[in-house]
């Protein structure tokens, strides 16, 4: 199977154009990214794609092993390039795909030219030596225990016409909270590989210029962590935004678009 | 507004003072405008406590505050409502309500989102119910994976004119054991080798237990000197009779390892791989008939001889190996002749493994594999 098939990979824009690789987060799916991508379309090769297990993505190919930990998302961020053949990548990232990104950059250097790194968090959970990430491990099995209590709109019934039909989205239009409906399993696993990872020591080899999009007020990442990041970072912009939330791609767009933006030309 | 029988008070205002679920309205960034007094009652916090200074995500709990944010206020951005969202509020005590919750953007007259009504509805005895069902999903899960793994504990044949490599592996589609299996024994000791494999229909207890069944039956037609054809006739009769295993798949393979030979037959199975050592890797056609008990009138299950050569291999497998719903069966039998003739230098415990951990499993996946001395 391709990655292109496996990870829903939707592409928009001058097929000669830079390209500009897109990565949701833990949660839903590429329609995140929604309100920000048409921005940049006129200027760039606009790629998407879906987690394995979220949105139109092939389901099938989940594999516990490979995805309880970053590396296998990071994987297949680079088996996407490798297969459209991506260079001198702008990869925008929200949440742990910000990490995903990261390591990707990492591992296959020259592939990338810029990343944005939006509400980005190289570690959750709190530490012994003064690190706050902002949450207890206590804090996580909750996390597991909504995951676990909140189907939407997964059950059994569902589940064979969602994963027989990746590439027949309109079977699940009816469904409420379909953006993020996922297999519950599936969410536990993407759970604990991004919240009990930690990349603190990854950060300081990261070799592209990077752009922190923090946001003012994140349950998530809080500002302190955004810090952390770009102090970390050997090369890296910090913006802090004027939003609520950990998702500024939906509720502050404009101003996210034009944070980007500015650090793409400027 | 007084009703007729001068009682009831249907004014908006007792209409949301006292509605049956707890009623607030929140910015947009979750700041509490409006409470309700059920959701006073519910939570035991007063609204003068909460309005203005709490926000709406500041009553969960750690876990309940990254579900908000991962899923809950996305979704609410992206559709403009949620529905029935299972998650935990803090009361004023510092317990937690269970509660089930909806929620909708109310937008002004220009389109522009402006503010969030949320309806709180108590969920204790519902997600109790939910809690016990989860855990004894989970406890048949464990008893079946359990069950099918001592199943497949046991003792397989060993012998110096041949090696054997199994390996078994739980689907990732639902959350039950399927009912693969393998087995091999000594028909004749250092003579004749009987293997199979097989495939009962369903997942979970039943489905294990039913091939625990199928498994020692066949070995105990094994072991009364059936043939192959003969043997799946037999089988199916059981199956019949003792409603037990119906429309299984069986493939099953008399070698003779002294002489190099194999007969075999499978009932509705995909057909054997045969690996030589000095040529391709081909399928074994021959000797097919219907799963068992079929209900179909089948009363000769045909079987079929070939001549192997030395360092020959033999591959029985399940039909997870091949079958994915995005592509021809074709393409799954053609590329797993490819993987075996690409694997063909490596030991048969090896071999197997890696044929079952290559593919994306959705469904269980056996495998088997047999291969001559040189």
């Amino acid at each position: 199977m391709s990655a292109v098939q496996r990870n829903n990979v939707t592409v928009h824009g001058d097929a000669a154009a830079r390209p500009m690789l897109f990565a949701h987060g833990f949660g839903c799916d590429q329609a995140m990214w929604r309100f920000v991508w048409p921005e940049f379309a006129d200027e760039y090769r606009i790629v998407l794609f879906d987690h394995v297990g979220y949105g139109g993505s092939d389901a099938s190919a989940f594999d516990k092993r490979k995805y309880s930990t970053l590396d296998g998302y990071t994987q297949d961020v680079l088996e996407i390039c490798g297969e459209l053949d991506l260079r001198d990548v702008v990869y925008v990232g929200h949440s742990v795909s910000a990490m995903i990104g990261a390591l990707a950059a990492t591992r296959q250097p020259d592939r990338f030219a810029r990343l944005v790194l939006v509400g980005p968090s190289p570690r959750y959970l709190d530490d012994d030596g003064g690190y706050v990430g902002g949450f207890s491990r206590e804090d996580i099995d909750g996390l597991l225990e909504s995951l676990e209590s909140n189907y939407l709109g997964w059950s059994s019934a569902m589940a064979p016409v969602i994963m027989g039909n990746p590439d027949r989205p309109e079977l699940g239009t009816e469904l409420t909270n379909s953006f993020c409906r996922t297999d519950p399993e599936i969410a536990a696993t993407f759970a604990r590989a991004t919240f009990l990872s930690d990349n603190r020591e990854d950060l300081r080899r990261v070799p592209t210029p990077s752009l922190v999009l923090q946001c003012s007020d994140d349950a998530i990442a809080p500002v302190a962590v955004g810090e952390y990041v770009h102090e970390q970072l050997p090369d890296s912009r910090y913006v802090l935004l004027d939003a609520t939330g950990h998702c500024p791609n939906l509720s502050a767009p404009e101003a996210t678009v034009a944070a980007i933006r500015e650090f793409l030309t400027g | 507004m007084t009703g007729p029988d001068g009682l009831l008070d249907e004014s908006a205002e007792d209409l949301f003072e006292s509605a049956p679920c707890g009623y607030l309205t929140t910015a947009l960034d979750g700041t509490i405008l409006r409470v309700n007094r059920t959701f006073e009652e519910l939570t035991g916090h007063a609204r003068g406590d909460l309005v203005g200074t709490r926000r709406f995500q500041d009553l969960l709990t750690g876990g309940g505050r990254i579900y908000h944010e991962t899923h809950y206020a996305p979704l609410l951005r992206m559709q403009g409502s949620v529905r029935a969202i299972a998650i935990d509020l803090l009361r004023a005590d510092g317990t937690r309500l269970p509660a089930l919750v909806n929620a909708v953007v109310r937008r002004d007259a220009d389109g522009a989102p402006r503010a969030i009504r949320t309806t709180v509805f108590d969920a204790t005895d519902r997600r109790r119910y939910e809690q016990e069902l989860v855990s004894a999903r989970g406890r048949e899960q464990e008893v079946a994976l359990e069950l099918q793994r001592s199943l497949l504990a046991g003792t397989l044949a060993e012998g110096e004119a041949f090696d054997l490599g199994v390996a078994y592996r739980p689907g990732v589609k639902g959350l039950e054991v399927g009912g693969d299996w393998y087995d091999a024994f000594w028909l004749e000791p250092e003579e004749r080798v009987g293997v199979v494999v097989g495939d009962v229909v369903g997942r979970g207890l039943g489905a294990a237990a039913t091939m625990g069944q199928l498994r020692s039956a066949v070995r105990a037609l094994a072991s009364t000197g059936f043939e192959p054809g003969a043997l799946l006739e037999a089988l199916s009769e059981f199956s019949r009779r003792y409603e037990v295993g119906q429309m299984a798949t069986v493939a099953y393979a008399e070698v003779d390892v002294r002489l190099q030979t194999m007969r075999y037959a499978c009932a509705g199975h995909p057909p054997p791989v045969v690996l030589e050592a000095d040529g391709g890797a081909s399928y074994a056609w021959e000797g097919r008939s219907p799963p068992l008990d079929a209900h179909m009138h089948w009363t000769d299950r045909p079987e079929a001889a070939l001549q192997l050569s030395p360092g020959a291999t033999l591959v029985l497998y399940t039909d997870g190996l091949i079958e994915r719903s995005d592509r021809p069966l074709r393409t799954g039998l053609d590329e797993l002749l490819a993987n075996v003739d690409r694997l063909r230098e490596v030991a048969p415990e090896m071999l197997a493994t890696t044929l079952a951990d290559e593919v994306a499993h959705p469904d269980d996946v056996c495998v088997l594999a047999l291969r001559l001395a040189a």
